[in-house]
């Protein structure tokens, strides 16, 4: 007997059938987590493209948002700039003017010295 | 047997897009060889009915990259003797079932020697949880020791090496019985 071991083997490991009781609920628990499963995908593959969408919008919005807000930081720069060169120019002027007036003083005064001197 | 497995192959494409029914009959195809490995593992019909249940739902969210139905069995087998090896790892030896229970480890259909069937399970509870994956998928399953290898992911050598270890086993014990059965016979 103990050559034929591997047919004993054979004949005694033949796959034996579960209760019909455990049958009937595994087909209906894998099968109910089955149609579970595949709602969600097509609903989730019915949702994707608006997902996509969704998040597309949001980030051309976000970069077209940041662009605005450079452009206007940007504008303002420049307008403060402009500014600031016209007062500094104005300042010059001023200041142009009136050495100009202490340059004419000066020398008005110097001329009425010499000539002061001149006739003593 | 191909248009077996040809309209089992259908059944799969079917299940894949959804179709319960078709999925039912994939389940129904595999439930034997599923239930039976994971009762000869691990030894109880309630540890078996939960990995059957576990490997079936596991098989539900993997459906898309199974290729065909012979593809499904590898599959089966292979994520059953792999559950079952890791439970019985955890374990540190099968829980002894009772003896109502025990006839069921083996073939009903098998008018065979009930005592000597009662022998071969304590054999195999003894076995380490990869030799006995092994001689399940060679005897139960009807595998090669190449498709053994490739189920369990284990080295050819290490196949055939388990498979001779433990029929070397098996055969020095049953002969060991052999007298001991002599004995009790010529009491009656």
């Amino acid at each position: 007997m103990s050559n034929d071991i591997e047919s004993q083997l054979r004949a005694a490991l033949r796959p034996v059938a579960p209760s019909e009781e455990f049958s009937q609920r595994l087909a209906a628990n894998v099968a109910s987590q089955h149609s579970t499963a595949h709602k969600s995908r097509r609903s989730g593959a019915r949702l994707h493209p608006l997902a996509w969408w969704f998040s597309a919008t949001l980030a051309a919005s976000l970069v077209l948002a940041v662009g605005v807000h450079q452009h206007l930081q940007q504008q303002r720069l420049q307008q403060s700039g402009l500014e600031a060169r016209r007062e500094v120019i104005e300042a010059l002027r001023v200041t142009s003017q009136k050495l100009n007036l202490a340059y004419e003083a000066v020398k008005s005064q110097s001329t009425s010295l010499t000539d002061e001197g001149n006739s003593v | 047997m191909n248009d077996d497995s040809d309209a089992l192959d259908e059944q799969l494409s079917k299940a894949r897009r959804g179709e319960r029914t078709a999925l039912t009959l994939l389940v129904q195809a595999h439930q034997r060889s599923v239930y039976s490995l994971a009762l000869r593992m691990l030894g109880t019909r309630d540890l078996a009915e939960d990995l059957t249940q576990e490997v079936f739902m596991q098989m539900n969210g993997n459906l898309r990259t199974i290729e065909s139905n012979r593809h499904l069995g590898f599959w089966l087998r292979q994520v059953t003797s792999n559950r079952a090896i890791d439970q019985l790892r955890r374990r540190a030896r099968v829980q002894m079932t009772s003896l109502d229970e025990e006839t069921q480890l083996f073939s009903a259909e098998e008018a065979s020697d009930p005592l000597l069937q009662r022998h071969l399970q304590a054999l195999l509870a003894d076995l380490s949880p990869p030799a006995r994956a092994v001689l399940l998928l060679r005897y139960q399953e009807d595998l090669d020791p190449v498709e053994i290898a490739r189920t369990l992911e284990m080295p050819l050598n290490t196949v055939k090496s388990h498979l001779k270890r433990s029929l070397q086993i098996m055969r020095e014990k049953t002969a060991a019985m052999q007298p001991m059965r002599c004995e009790g016979s010529s009491y009656e």
